[in-house]
């Protein structure tokens, strides 16, 4: 973890409100799948916790939605500009190697959930890929906003879904087979029906979570998260216990 | 100017600086006068990651209860315009989990501890505080004025009567020094100030968080689960000022100042106003290399102003 300047190198549209990014990083920096950034944005206080959508040669990808004044100043970064970049942090995703056997790899992801699931399908599909299964099922609220299917195509079959729920797609290739592990990060709702599909077939699954940050380092304790004890339930930090979290121990509000 | 020299002269002025900036606060010595806030740096170890926390003054940690509490639920914070509100809700793992876990791994950092105490009565107040009697926590700081408990904290600090009364009752168990952390959610400031100090206080901190809440207009609810938090950042700065420069003309105690504190200009206008060391919380998040960032900022400044000691800063606000 170090706090660093990034350059922008690049920036484009990749959908609808959706943009990409590369910041070039001064300092060696290997964020791994799951891990996210901190990152300083223009005319608000705070910084934005934002997931890392790739890395390689000094140049950490980013995807951003523009939702709020945050977003949109990162989205509005252009080539050459700078801003600060606290990165890697938190828990990244189970990859080395993935949990739960020898079974197909499964990532379903909603919206802007799927950024981090880029990264983590392109590390899956280099270090198991010749030899399990990976299968994505992509969810996005209409056509416009769809991006990372080619992509996720690289490392296996895709399925897309917009409009309705992308959780209908995993239910019913459940008929056919049977996964592993699932990896996810979406809207709560879809994580929630995730749960639940995990529950009903005993599946084990590993969720990227979202929540609203402060220091993004654990001391803070604004960005909670409920999840299941012995004695009943605690709250969790997204950044530092999380965001990866177990699926079937959080317990959503 | 070879090199030599130069690394002779900054050597130099390094050494005497650094003496200069020592302060003595309620018997305890601390290197410099800057101290992190309760609340906003973890039990200390969370930045120690980034950097050696011991370049601190000294550390203030999470507030701590006689039970573990679980905190507010979710959503526990909003951005507002120049700061943010939070309703963490005193989420800690109890007193005597904090002195078995975490409190050895920050005492071996060497700079010193002050624990931050919270209780919803008289007794837990207490029991706390003397369960830290024999550890190495070097000074105890007195959350009176958290304004995220329901049933508690809040009327602790609402009046100079029960400000007095709760310091009176402490103040008879603390080993430690015992600094009465104050809320700005009072009429007069002044007055409660002089209820710690005569009631045995050996220094007070303050501004706490300002009560404040955040409106969702599309669903037309609060942003905060719990309805209310407490506002930090450089939003509250002026109130800040304001209320340390009162209270400093009033006690002669030390005061320690924090409000919105993000650069080290900010940390000698606190001086000026009268604090004798000053706290910084929510800058760590905006920066966070904000405490050996600060730090240097206000050695700058005292080197560029001219400033030869602490004490020719501390209260010479020409009013």
């Amino acid at each position: 973890m170090i706090d660093q300047i990034a350059t922008v190198a690049s920036n484009r549209l990749i959908a609808k409100d959706t943009v990409e990014m590369e910041l070039r990083l001064e300092n060696e920096t290997r964020p791994l799948p799951g891990q996210f950034a901190h990152i300083e944005a223009k005319g608000v206080f705070l910084r934005r916790p934002i997931s890392v959508a790739g890395y390689a040669d000094g140049l950490l990808r980013v995807i951003i939605q523009r939702v709020g004044k945050g977003s949109y100043a990162l989205s509005e970064m252009q080539e050459g500009e700078t801003t600060r970049v606290l990165a890697p942090l938190g828990n990244p995703f189970p990859t080395t190697p993935p949990p739960g056997g020898d079974g197909p790899l499964w990532i379903v992801g909603g919206g802007i959930g799927v950024a981090p699931l880029l990264y983590l399908g392109k590390k899956l599909s280099e270090t198991v890929g010749a030899s399990r299964e990976i299968r994505s099922f992509l969810g996005f609220r209409e056509p416009s906003l769809v991006f990372g299917a080619d992509e996720l195509g690289g490392a296996g079959e895709v399925e897309l879904a917009t409009g309705g729920l992308v959780t209908d797609l995993p239910e019913r290739a459940l008929a056919k087979e049977t996964p592993s592990v699932i990896f996810t990060c979406g809207p709560t709702g879809m994580l929630r029906a995730v749960q639940k599909i995990c529950a009903a077939h005993n599946i084990l699954a590993y969720a990227s979570l979202e929540e609203h940050m402060g220091c993004g380092v654990g001391a803070c304790l604004v960005c909670s998260c409920k999840v299941r004890t012995q004695s009943g339930y605690e709250y969790k930090r997204v950044c530092y216990d999380g965001p990866v979290f177990s699926l079937s121990e959080v317990i959503f509000g | 100017m070879n090199s030599d020299n130069k690394n002779d002269i900054a050597q130099r002025g390094g050494v005497s600086s650094l003496r200069m900036l020592e302060t003595n606060l309620c018997g305890v010595r601390l290197k410099n006068p800057l101290i992190s806030a309760s609340g906003t740096f973890g039990f200390g170890m969370e930045y120690d990651r980034l950097y050696d926390v011991s370049c601190w003054g000294a550390l203030t940690l999470k507030g701590l209860t006689l039970k573990p509490r679980a905190g507010n639920p979710p959503r526990r914070m909003v951005e507002t315009a120049s700061g943010m509100l939070n309703s963490v809700g005193l989420q800690n793992p109890g007193v005597d989990c904090f002195i078995r876990d975490d409190l050895p791994r920050i005492a071996e950092k060497g700079v010193p501890i002050i624990a931050n105490v919270s209780g919803f009565s008289e007794e837990e107040y207490v029991a706390v505080i003397r369960r830290l009697a024999d550890t190495s926590v070097d000074l105890i700081e007195l959350n009176i004025s958290c304004p995220n408990v329901h049933c508690g904290g809040t009327h602790f600090a609402t009046s100079p009567e029960s400000v007095g009364e709760i310091t009176k009752a402490v103040r008879a168990h603390c080993r430690q020094p015992l600094i009465v952390k104050l809320s700005p959610n009072v009429t007069d400031i002044s007055a409660v100030a002089m209820a710690a100090e005569e009631n045995g206080a050996d220094g007070i901190s303050l501004i706490n968080t300002l009560s404040g809440m955040a409106v969702d207009l599309d669903k037309r609810t609060p942003i905060l689960a719990n309805v209310t938090g407490g506002l930090s950042g450089p939003a509250i700065k002026p109130v800040a000022l304001r209320m340390v420069w009162q209270a400093s003309r009033t006690v002669k105690i030390p005061v320690v100042g924090m409000g919105g504190i993000m650069t080290g200009r900010d940390v000698a206008e606190f001086m000026t106003a009268g604090a004798k060391a000053v706290m910084i919380g929510t800058a760590n998040f905006i920066d966070p290399m904000s405490g050996p960032r600060i730090l240097r900022e206000f050695e700058e400044y005292l080197e560029e102003s001219g400033t030869t000691s602490l004490a020719s800063l501390i209260g010479s606000l020409k009013v």
